[in-house]
């Protein structure tokens, strides 16, 4: 016998000790249900903690604006998002076991995308004991810490050292991939709710490290805006470009090489994006990377849909050596290397093997191996291995500076930072209130990798009273019998043609029938939807449900606790929980 | 010492001798001898614990239940109607694992009403998770009602002890009634666990889920089945202190016996005396007597029947629609052997009627005589 309530004693009866209004000696049953919001996988795993399960129910209904109100509740993007984010939402997804992950990157574009004449109800709460902070550089990370400061009730100043706000939203990433009118109305959405943004503002520059004490806190989100150089002979010459410096050329209307032939070194996202960039200019071609593709680090799309408008790939070669030709092309030498044991993430390393070297030749040369951060401008104590230094709140040395993104160790990515600003913001919250943040982080947390909701914060920690809603709900906690085998739908793009003229979005978007197909396949795991499964099966009849007021109601006197409730419900919202 | 009694007071006097402290019973025809000898030996002070009268069998076995959690040995008698009015509690006294020891004497159910020996009434009880005992004459019946103590009482599993409505019940017969030192010492007096207390009120067996339920049935199951060999130790264990065993089945001039007859309870009896005849005839006959019902003795019949040709089982029962069911359940028991004897069901005695020595040596004729399978239950009556 293995069930776990009676392998103590194989001769025990159960027996319940509760009792009703009628009968006092006990209740018919031991067990009771309970319905309860629990956190999806998708929701744990995005860094931002974005309610996905709550906003797709919303979608679900056709409330799209309410859908967008609920993602501005934990992300300030939802157009970006759903456009450049590496979801690993729907890496998560508990349907993904079931056939496909639902499109949750597409629905939130899509949910931006048609609610986008409209003006949603954002205000700021009434703080009296509001602050001044300051936010240095306006990337994600500083724009989202940004947000929920003034959301909370902050006075924020954003100082931002190039012309336009939005760091690499604005400077690195193609248009192709994000268009800038898209970049601009979520900014807006920001300036409207009253946070200035200072442009043209650099800091030891334009504002001194002294007149940001002047604030009462301040973040420091500058990014990592410097390339690392290769650190090879001919790195300095004219045609040997930065990545960075290159895509920002392209997003400020500055001209970049065309027609001509390229070779991108690196593999990531930024790599990828010169290589596309280069191809819309005519030019041809070539990614060097000195791992092998599985190695890759860009967002496996990316590299897709790179190939497919024709860069040839090179994997594990590296330049050792760069020389101009007389004719002002470039001989590069590149050395093979082949794959030895994981280094410190977890990839194999590049091993160079001697004696292989060739040469090819290029018109220019772009260099996209990685960024680092400009130190010039921080105070020196707070740096360590070439970063900012922060503990798990984002606090650095200095009591009153913050710091998140890419200038402190986490991974690189949009969402990341977005979850930082949000992280940043509560954590300045409480040390302008003085509140230790500790327990506040652990009470508001979204399942266990990290993730935390704005929503519990600002309901005083809600989530600390309902400890299930910090559950994730797995996969084997469904009951999938009520859903049916779907197909996702496939990704629509802009023709190769069309493509490769210009710098319009490729990925076209959802349909509105695309839309309502794809949301409809969300299982909104542990968010009621109220499908009535739970009050269409009670023998009892003692389930009453109204999901206009959002209610749910067990007649406890007489429900005898057969479970057919938790049995029948699809999502795992309803448990049965031993009196 | 002997004593000549009717088998109603072997029972009554098995559990006087079992120092049982809570009886509860409601009486009836022709169980109603054992509920009046235990009446008058609590208002003479003979028994030392409670009669309760109850309005009905169902609230006997209610408060036999009930009185088993609270950790006390009970007993209750009861015979056909009543123990079809029973049924619900039969199945809480075994799903509460309740200890609950039981006589029923065999009598048809109505309709047509009638008083008359038959045993279908707790036949048709057997999927209710009680131990089954059939007893083939009075002796056999008071042994039978100390050791279900003893086998109910480490299962935790109820025991019922069927006799036969007069052929045993009313019958008189000297018997050897235990001393009751023995039986002290055979069945100590015991404080069965406190799963109930009046203290702690609380909801008996409220509603559990599907896989819940699942456990508890394969619990009593599995302990339904270790009763086969618990009782071979308990008889074995009774044989060496009172003399006298029975075994869960018997077999009788068995071993070169080229034909056997399978019989239970009373009629046993009279087919000792036609397989001795038959025998003196010069016929290789032989007689399994099978005394545990449930848990049905499987193993133990098969070992016995392998290499046996043909065999006849006499069922004083009917499942209509079926057949005779000591027959089916033996039938389903020899699907475990090959080859597999050829069974032939024969249903005698039904409501009473009479079967004597000469209708048994025609059920062994008849067997002798058939060669291809019959699948059919074949009635006995005067023409056969």
């Amino acid at each position: 016998m293995n069930h776990p309530l009676i392998q103590e004693n194989k001769f025990v009866i159960p027996i319940s000790y509760g009792s009703t209004e009628v009968i006092d000696t006990g209740k018919w049953g031991f067990q009771k249900p309970h319905t309860q919001f629990m956190t999806a996988p998708c929701q744990e795993s995005c860094p931002a903690g974005n309610n996905i399960p709550q906003f797709l129910y919303l979608a679900q209904k056709g409330e799209y604006g309410n859908a967008l109100l609920t993602i501005l509740k934990e992300n300030p993007f939802p157009g970006i998002c759903g456009r450049v984010c590496f979801h690993p939402c729907e890496v998560s997804c508990n349907r993904d076991k079931y056939d496909e992950s639902v499109s949750i990157s597409a629905l939130e574009r899509y949910i931006f995308d048609t609610t986008s004449d409209q003006v949603p109800n954002l205000n700021p709460v009434q703080n009296v004991n509001g602050r001044g902070v300051a936010v240095v550089g306006s990337g994600p990370a500083g724009l989202s810490c940004a947000y929920f400061l003034r959301l909370l009730g902050h006075k924020v100043t954003v100082f931002e050292a190039y012309k336009e706000a939005g760091g690499i939203m604005t400077y690195v990433i193609p248009g192709y991939r994000l268009p800038k009118a898209i970049v601009k109305k979520e900014i807006d959405r920001m300036i409207a709710l009253g946070i200035e943004i200072k442009t043209g503002a650099k800091v030891g520059r334009d504002i001194t490290l002294d007149a940001l004490n002047e604030y009462d806190a301040v973040f420091l989100s500058i990014g990592a805006g410097i390339e690392s150089p290769l650190g090879i002979e001919g790195e300095a010459f004219e045609k040997v470009m930065h990545g960075l410096d290159f895509l920002k050329r392209i997003n400020s209307g500055s001209s970049i090489p065309g027609g001509q032939d390229v070779i991108v070194v690196g593999g990531g996202n930024t790599a990828m994006d010169v290589a596309r960039s280069s191809i819309r200019n005519g030019c041809r071609v070539t990614i060097a990377y000195r791992r092998g593709r599985a190695e890759m680090p860009a967002i496996k799309d990316e590299i897709d849909d790179t190939e497919e408008e024709g860069a040839r790939f090179e994997f594990l070669i590296q330049p050792v050596r760069i020389k101009m030709l007389s004719d002002k092309r470039l001989a590069v030498e590149f050395q093979r290397m082949k794959l030895g044991e994981p280094d410190a993430s977890g990839r194999p390393r590049a091993i160079p093997v001697e004696g292989t070297d060739f040469i090819m030749e290029t018109d220019y040369l772009i260099t996209a191996t990685g960024e680092n951060v400009d130190l010039v401008s921080l105070p020196t104590d707070l740096i360590k291995n070439g970063l900012v230094y922060v503990d798990n709140f984002l606090r650095t040395k200095n009591a009153k500076m913050f710091a998140g993104g890419d200038v402190v160790d986490q991974p690189r990515t949009i969402v990341t930072a977005i979850g930082a600003g949000k992280k940043a913001a509560i954590s300045i919250d409480l040390y302008l209130k003085g509140v230790s943040p500790e327990k506040m982080f652990s009470g508001i947390r979204v399942g266990d990798k990290g993730s935390i909701s704005f929503e519990a914060y600002t309901s005083g920690g809600r989530f600390e009273m309902n400890r299930a809603a910090q559950k994730v709900v797995t996969f084997d906690k469904l009951n999938t019998l009520y859903f049916e085998h779907t197909s996702r739908v496939k990704k629509r793009k802009l023709s190769r043609e069309a493509s490769l003229k210009s710098f319009q979005e490729v990925n076209l978007g959802l349909s509105a029938e695309e839309a309502t197909t794809s949301v409809s396949r969300c299982f909104t795991c542990g968010t009621c939807n109220y499908c009535y499964n739970c009050y269409f099966f009670c023998p009892e009849g003692v389930i009453a449900l109204d999901p206009i007021k959002g209610t749910k109601y067990v007649d406890y006197e007489h429900c005898k606790g057969c479970g057919t409730c938790a049995k029948s419900c699809p999502r795992n919202v309803v448990v049965m929980k031993e009196l | 010492m002997k004593e000549f009694m009717t088998g109603n007071h072997a029972i009554a006097n098995a559990v006087r001798l079992c120092r049982t402290p809570l009886i509860a019973a409601y009486p009836i025809t022709p169980q109603t001898s054992i509920y009046e000898k235990l009446s008058d030996w609590e208002a003479s002070g003979v028994l030392k614990g409670i009669m309760m009268r109850t309005e009905s069998e169902h609230s006997a076995m209610a408060s036999c239940i009930a009185a088993s959690l609270t950790g006390v040995r009970t007993f209750t008698a009861t015979s056909s109607q009543g123990l079809a009015l029973m049924h619900e509690m039969l199945h809480f006294a075994s799903g509460c694992r309740a200890p609950v020891v039981m006589a029923n004497v065999n009598r048809l159910l109505a309709a047509p009403w009638g008083f008359w020996a038959d045993q279908t009434d707790s036949l048709s009880q057997r999927d209710t998770g009680w131990i089954q005992f059939y007893a083939e004459n009075g002796q056999e019946a008071l042994d039978s009602v100390i050791q279900a103590y003893k086998i109910a009482e480490q299962v935790y599993l109820p025991a019922m002890v069927a006799i036969e409505a007069f052929f045993v019940s009313h019958f008189m017969e000297p018997i050897d009634l235990p001393d009751q030192d023995a039986v002290d010492r055979f069945l100590p007096p015991l404080d069965l666990p406190h799963r109930f207390n009046i203290d702690k009120p609380g909801y008996l067996v409220p509603v559990v889920p599907q896989e819940l339920y699942r456990e508890y049935k394969h619990m009593a199951f599995l302990s339904m089945d270790s009763v086969k060999e618990i009782a071979v130790k308990v008889d074995r264990e009774y044989k060496e202190e009172f003399g006298r065993g029975y075994g869960i089945i018997e077999p009788f001039m068995f071993d070169d016996a080229e034909i056997v007859l399978v019989t239970a309870g009373s009629i046993t009896s009279t087919a000792r005396v036609a397989i001795k005849s038959l025998r003196d005839d010069g016929y290789k006959v032989g007689l399994l007597k099978i005394r545990l019902f449930r848990p049905f003795p499987r193993e133990a019949a098969c070992a016995a029947l392998l290499g046996k040709k043909k065999v006849g089982v006499i069922d004083r029962n009917i499942s209509i629609g079926s057949g005779g069911i000591f027959c089916q359940e033996l039938r389903g028991a020899l699907l475990g052997i090959a080859p597999q004897p050829l069974t032939y069901s024969y249903i005698a005695g039904i409501g009473g009627s009479d079967v004597d020595v000469e209708t048994i040596r025609k059920v062994a004729f008849d067997v002798m005589k058939r060669t291809e399978p019959k699948e059919e239950a074949i009635w006995i009556k005067e023409d056969f």
